[in-house]
């Protein structure tokens, strides 16, 4: 496969809108890139939605036909993640395992708590900086259970194929020995990142513990099979999500003719970011 | 990568130190690039010799030129060797400098930078130290909210000072934070840093002690065991290398001529013109994570 993105307006601004390409061709980043990029080999197709040590909360809209990647906002207002010290932006290159959905019909037998309705969390930890829009092709590793307010929020932690330290990592405790102290960082990332908005510190479960490759793959195969349900028109509350999509003809919302209505590429140089936005938190015994 | 950046302005903001600018020449992340102080009547004058201290022991306060804004990596300074003495980005054997990231730091952990008008002079021993200086301008590192640019001036607070030991060479770095800061008021000492920003001291030295070990160095050493300066013991220091810089400028320094600074200041009437072009890209390799 080639993808490409297809970019509408400026980055750090509301009209900025990347979709994601086939052969030149907009396609849903949520539906139509498979999960699997090699079966076989548990190669996984990541969407890269935010670049590591940057802040813009980038991510596949559920609202928009195609569900590009835009900038989450609230109250009408762009977000970006605050700099908790001593760490810049997000930690690692971001993103989300197309053709997954984390069902909030359904709570996870080990973490009893519901989905987010999100496709699932990845975090790339190869050491190439990746850009929105990115199909990277990753290895799974293991697997972290945010509770964020309350819900399932699984972090994957995976590496781009292509990176050198790449054929050293198989599983969990491989992150711990090439990447020390990555694991407790990105603990202690999440558990403070909403604290500059004024939100309680996040909590996982497992006592924070990073699960193994072998978990990963199974949680991963659990939200493809919820997603199956949902682009079947099965789910018991699809909660809006948008369903469009160009390449699974078996589907209801399969749209042959959904890509025309895109808006062509208007790229724009990127808008500059509130100088506030540099500000770095020093959180209370974090650090 | 030849292409011309749109506008021109280049005059920095109201918040700045108002009557200069900076002029820049060549290919920002390539040795042709250069960047100029330039002077309130235009001509181009030295980072180094033109841009006034202002030292003052009641406020603490100096200026500080900066040269590398937090969370980058290229390796801009003040050049010594050339002519009123440009920033550049450094380089060894020909190939230009990058501070590599070190695990959980991105780039530099500060606005990083030079107090004008000061100078550590190699060839005077530190009595109490033992120590020779590194012969360069005495480095900051601002530690406010804002990341601030490459050749831009501030009013600085000056908190204190870490006396690193760069090869067998004296090598201060002064804590400072820019007086316009929203927290310069809360912030006069060691322990106020600390109030504010706790960790960040101790990350800092950590920083400093490990930031060259991916290129095969050993860790850097301090003296005072590691032990930060206070306010009157760094502005003691200021005040001191201020000394060597008066000596050097006023041409009092004969030995090992050679290797000394260039002392040509503003006043020769050289004018030059931005010349707007793009940066280059910066090489992909720089993005790695080190795990030390």
């Amino acid at each position: 496969m080639v993808y490409s993105t297809r970019q509408i307006g400026a980055k750090n601004t509301l009209e900025y809108k990347v979709y994601i390409e086939e052969d030149g061709k907009p396609i849903s980043a949520f539906h139509d890139i498979p999960l699997y990029a090699d079966k076989e080999n548990n190669i996984f197709n990541m969407v890269v939605e935010i670049p590591r040590w940057s802040n813009a909360k980038l991510e596949i809209t559920k609202e928009d036909a195609l569900n590009p990647i835009i900038q989450d906002t609230k109250d009408g207002k762009l977000r970006f993640v605050r700099n908790c010290f001593p760490h810049h932006g997000y930690i690692h290159n971001y993103g989300a395992f197309p053709q997954t959905w984390e069902d909030p019909n359904q709570a996870h037998p080990d973490t009893k708590a519901v989905g987010d309705n999100d496709p699932i969390d990845v975090l790339e930890i190869g050491e190439t900086i990746a850009y929105t829009g990115e199909v990277k092709q990753v290895k799974v590793l293991g697997v972290m259970a945010l509770l964020d307010e309350g819900e399932t929020d699984w972090k994957v932690i995976a590496i781009d194929v292509k990176d050198p330290l790449a054929p050293k990592l198989n599983d969990i405790e491989d992150v711990e020995k090439y990447f020390p102290g990555l694991i407790k960082a990105t603990n202690e990332w999440f558990r403070i990142y909403k604290i500059p908005d004024g939100k309680r510190e996040n909590q996982f479960a497992f006592s924070g513990e990073a699960k193994n490759k072998k978990y990963a793959l199974d949680v991963i195969k659990e939200t493809n099979e919820s997603w199956k349900h949902l682009i079947a028109g099965k789910s018991v509350d699809s909660k809006g999500i948008e369903l469009t999509n160009t390449t699974l003809t078996e589907t209801p919302s399969y749209s042959a003719a959904a890509a025309s209505a895109i808006p062509a590429s208007s790229p724009r140089e990127d808008a500059p970011i509130d100088k506030s936005i540099d500000k770095w938190f020093f959180i209370s015994g974090s650090a | 990568m030849s292409g011309r950046l749109l506008g021109v302005a280049r005059v920095f903001r109201s918040t700045q130190y108002r009557c200069f600018s900076t002029v820049r020449q060549g290919i920002k992340y390539t040795p042709t690039f250069k960047q100029y102080l330039q002077m309130p009547n235009n001509e181009v004058g030295s980072y180094f010799h033109d841009v006034p201290l202002e030292f003052s022991r009641e406020g603490a306060t100096i200026n500080m030129v900066v040269e590398i804004p937090r969370w980058t990596n290229a390796k801009f300074e003040i050049s010594k060797n050339l002519r009123l003495n440009p920033i550049v980005q450094d380089s060894k054997n020909g190939k230009l400098r990058y501070v590599n990231n070190i695990f959980p730091f991105n780039g530099y952990i500060h606005n990083y930078g030079a107090i004008p008008q000061t100078w550590e002079d190699p060839t005077e021993l530190d009595t109490v130290l033992g120590l020779n200086g590194d012969n360069d301008p005495l480095d900051c590192c601002e530690i406010g909210s804002t990341v601030l640019g490459t050749g831009t001036i501030y009013k600085v607070k000056v908190l204190g000072s870490l006396a690193l030991i760069d090869d067998t060479e004296l090598d201060w770095k002064v804590i400072v934070i820019r007086c316009d800061d929203p927290l310069a008021k809360e912030i006069s000492s060691l322990s106020g840093v600390e109030k504010c920003m706790p960790g960040l001291l101790e990350h800092t030295r950590e920083w400093f002690r490990k930031y060259k070990i991916p290129q095969g160095k050993p860790a850097n050493t301090f003296a005072y065991n590691g032990e930060y300066r206070n306010v009157e013991e760094t502005l003691n220091v200021i005040e001191k290398c201020h000394a060597s810089w008066r000596k050097l400028i006023s041409d009092q320094i004969h030995e090992d001529s050679a290797g000394l600074p260039q002392i040509m200041r503003t006043g020769s009437s050289i004018i030059l013109e931005d010349e707007n072009f793009l940066p280059a890209t910066i090489p992909k390799k720089v993005q790695r994570w080190f795990y030390v």
